[in-house]
């Protein structure tokens, strides 16, 4: 069923490409030594490099929001965006990581990536204040703790989401080495992506179809909303590395599709494994009973084939600075490590 | 924009206070009674100034018109969700008088910029100011079912694409503002980039914790208390609710008119003021107007026992309160070309003389 399937016409996991280059969406999956090294490389650690990133995107969140006056909305906004002690509701930083990852494959200091990478999680952890509220999800925890709306009050929610969308644009303005290496023009790429990509044709729009009830109609929209919601975040994210590493139109037009793919394949494996019983709950088991788990399988392999491919592409310029790509697309599949306790909690 | 002479320009700063209609009371009132009477002038019925040299009704219509066009073009319409866009479009183009985008554009002009190089962030302030209307109006912040006579976004379309349609206004006003096809090919290649980041970082910086949401959050923290608010306590509340985006509008439009740091400067704190003051005349109309006069329920603060400036002030305290704020927004106009700062002065004026 796996293998017929990347045969059979691609499900439309990812609506409208931006950028459909000369090679169709349907590469078959190159075996390149890169790619067959990627498995078996000691010469890469994913764990170790996430969870180094981790801290470092947790620094940066805890030096860009002090509790000063009025305390109780910067309050609100670290519970939304930082872990508490003990690291209860800790996160796993999917998006940062990933920009970081797209910046340093193309060979720029990680410091340019750093600001935005850190502005990825406030504008993801802002959606997701609002997604929780009681008019919405209504869901009384997220990471295992309180959300933000359950420890600090519905008004205080919405509050906290809006101030968290700003705080990203001023963080990436006020961190980012800037005009040198990042140019003004370049920031401004930056800034128009992130908004973009939260806005109404992007996150936003996936939680619109979401609360619509689209997952409980077919694959086609189904994927829509995984897309909407989870893939354009991924996109975001690599496309802003690549942007922020000076990368030229194909090697971002490629980012685009390696992070889009990533995150719907991400997501999609995570509905799998909750739905088996195996991974953490997610209520999103409508996605599951829409496809059915031997078409959601189906698409998995077609999307690690996808992501795969397009990392194929930077595997022959950058050699090992590839590496980090292919073991996303193995650790999204396989999640073959905790990355923290508590991360891996319900 | 209607060009008009030097001279008249250069009347319309010598006479920027008393209006003609304040009539033969002021032309029987001289020295210290006359400057005494010009505070009760403040909101007090039928003394508004009448706007002869320089024609403010026609321009504030030219501006809303070109700020509504602009707002209607940056929305993208026929891209799905229609109804997430349906709720944006209805709570932004709802009519209103666009002070916030005529302030922007006119501080891009003061400074020697172009009109249509500040159009963008024009419109993104407005979207920025809707959006706090939008989550402001919903159940669990105000709870207010009608706006302008209107059913409020949360009524018409329910209150999670109330939310939704919210954040999406947010979003969009930086997409925007920061999107190089936001505007014309006239803007200076080498130096606009730098002036838009800037600018969207003063537009962030004022809507935020530390801006806009922080004197929501300490309104939200004074609503229910029965202590009387302090008046620095209220000043906050008020510099930061409204006057913080008005501060953006009027810097970010001097920063992208290519203004000195010092005429920035000087402009912040005229918007400062003039956001002041429009919270003070507010607080002053909320007693002396009816509800028909307001287009509002009026009385609502006396009903709520809100904190207002007539009640910790009294009403003649609280006009000259807002005379005093009037003269430090004129006073930072004092070094603008007159003909230019006309907008600016006549945009005061009207915050302080509105009648509703």
């Amino acid at each position: 069923m796996a293998l017929s399937s990347l045969f059979a016409p691609l499900p439309l996991p990812l609506p409208k490409l931006p950028y459909t280059s000369k090679s169709s969406r349907f590469v078959p999956i190159r075996t390149s030594a890169a790619a067959a090294a990627a498995t078996a490389s000691p010469s890469f650690d994913l764990r170790r490099y996430w969870t180094s990133l981790i801290a470092e995107v947790e620094g940066e969140l805890d030096a860009a929001m002090p509790i000063r006056p009025p305390e109780s909305i910067h309050s609100a906004m670290r519970h939304a965006v930082l872990p508490g002690a003990g690291k209860e509701g800790a996160a796993k930083r999917a998006p940062p990581v990933l920009c970081v990852a797209a910046c340093e494959l193309l060979g720029a200091p990680r410091a340019a990536a750093l600001p935005t990478a850190a502005a990825l999680e406030m504008l993801h952890a802002a959606s997701l204040v609002h997604d929780d509220l009681p008019c919405f999800d209504a869901a009384p925890t997220r990471r295992g703790r309180p959300s933000t709306h359950a420890a600090y009050g519905t008004d205080m929610a919405v509050l906290a989401g809006d101030a968290l969308f700003p705080l990203a644009y001023t963080h990436v303005i006020s961190r980012t080495p800037s005009p040198n290496p990042v140019s003004h023009a370049v920031l401004l790429r930056v800034l128009a992506e992130l908004a973009r990509t939260v806005g109404s044709t992007g996150m936003a729009a996936g939680q619109f179809l979401d609360l619509a009830g689209a997952t409980a109609l077919g694959e086609r929209e189904v994927m829509q909303v995984l897309t909407k919601k989870f893939g354009e975040m991924a996109e975001c994210s690599a496309a802003c590395g690549a942007m922020l590493a000076g990368a030229g139109p194909d090697e971002e037009a490629s980012l685009r599709r390696y992070g889009r793919t990533i995150g719907v394949l991400y997501e999609l494996v995570d509905d799998i494994r909750s739905a088996s019983g195996n991974g953490k709950m997610r209520s999103n088991a409508s996605v599951l009973r829409s496809l059915g788990m031997d078409r959601a399988l189906g698409i998995v392999e077609e999307l690690k084939a996808q992501a795969k491919a397009e990392a194929d592409r930077f595997a022959d310029k950058y050699g090992e600075r590839v590496l980090p790509l292919y073991s996303f697309v193995d650790y999204a599949v396989e999640r073959g490590f905790e990355l923290q306790d508590a991360a891996a909690k319900p | 924009m209607a060009a008009f002479h030097p001279l008249v320009a250069s009347r319309v700063h010598l006479s920027p206070l008393l209006p003609a209609a304040a009539g033969p009371a002021a032309a029987v009132a001289a020295g210290l009674s006359f400057h005494r009477r010009r505070f009760s002038a403040i909101v007090a019925a039928a003394t508004a100034p009448t706007a002869t040299e320089f024609d403010f009704k026609a321009y504030m219509g030219e501006r809303a018109v070109a700020v509504n066009q602009a707002l209607d073009a940056a929305i993208p319409a026929g891209e799905p969700p229609a109804a997430l866009h349906d709720a944006m479009r209805y709570a932004l183009l709802a009519g209103g008088k666009r002070v916030r985008p005529a302030l922007c554009l006119a501080s891009c002009v003061v400074v020697g910029g172009r009109e249509a190089w500040a159009m963008a962030p024009a419109a993104a302030v407005e979207m920025v100011h809707t959006m706090s209307l939008v989550h402001d109006d919903l159940p669990c912040m105000d709870d207010d079912d009608l706006r302008r006579g209107k059913p409020t976004c949360h009524v018409v379309y329910g209150e999670p694409i109330a939310v939704l349609a919210g954040d999406a206004l947010l979003s969009l006003s930086f997409g925007h503002m920061a999107s190089m096809d936001s505007y014309p090919p006239d803007v200076d290649p080498e130096k606009h980039p730098a002036r838009v980041v800037r600018g969207i970082g003063e537009l962030a910086r004022c809507i935020g914790s530390e801006g806009l949401v922080a004197g929501q959050v300490v309104d939200l923290e004074m609503t229910g208390s029965t202590e009387t608010v302090p008046l620095d306590r209220l000043e906050y509340i008020h510099l930061h609710k409204t006057a913080a985006l008005l501060e953006a509008s009027v810097v970010i439009g001097a920063i992208i008119g290519g203004g000195s740091d010092e005429q920035i400067e000087r402009l912040r704190k005229y918007a400062r003021s003039i956001g002041l003051l429009f919270q003070v005349v507010d607080d002053i109309l909320d007693v002396t107007k009816s509800s028909e006069e307001l287009g509002k329920t009026a009385g609502k603060d006396l009903a709520s026992d809100k904190t207002t400036y007539p009640k910790l002030l009294g009403l003649e305290k609280s006009r000259e309160f807002a005379e005093k704020l009037l003269c430090d927004a004129k006073e930072q106009l004092a070094d603008f070309d007159k003909e230019k700062a006309a907008p600016l002065l006549y945009l005061a004026n009207y915050i302080a003389y509105r009648q509703n």
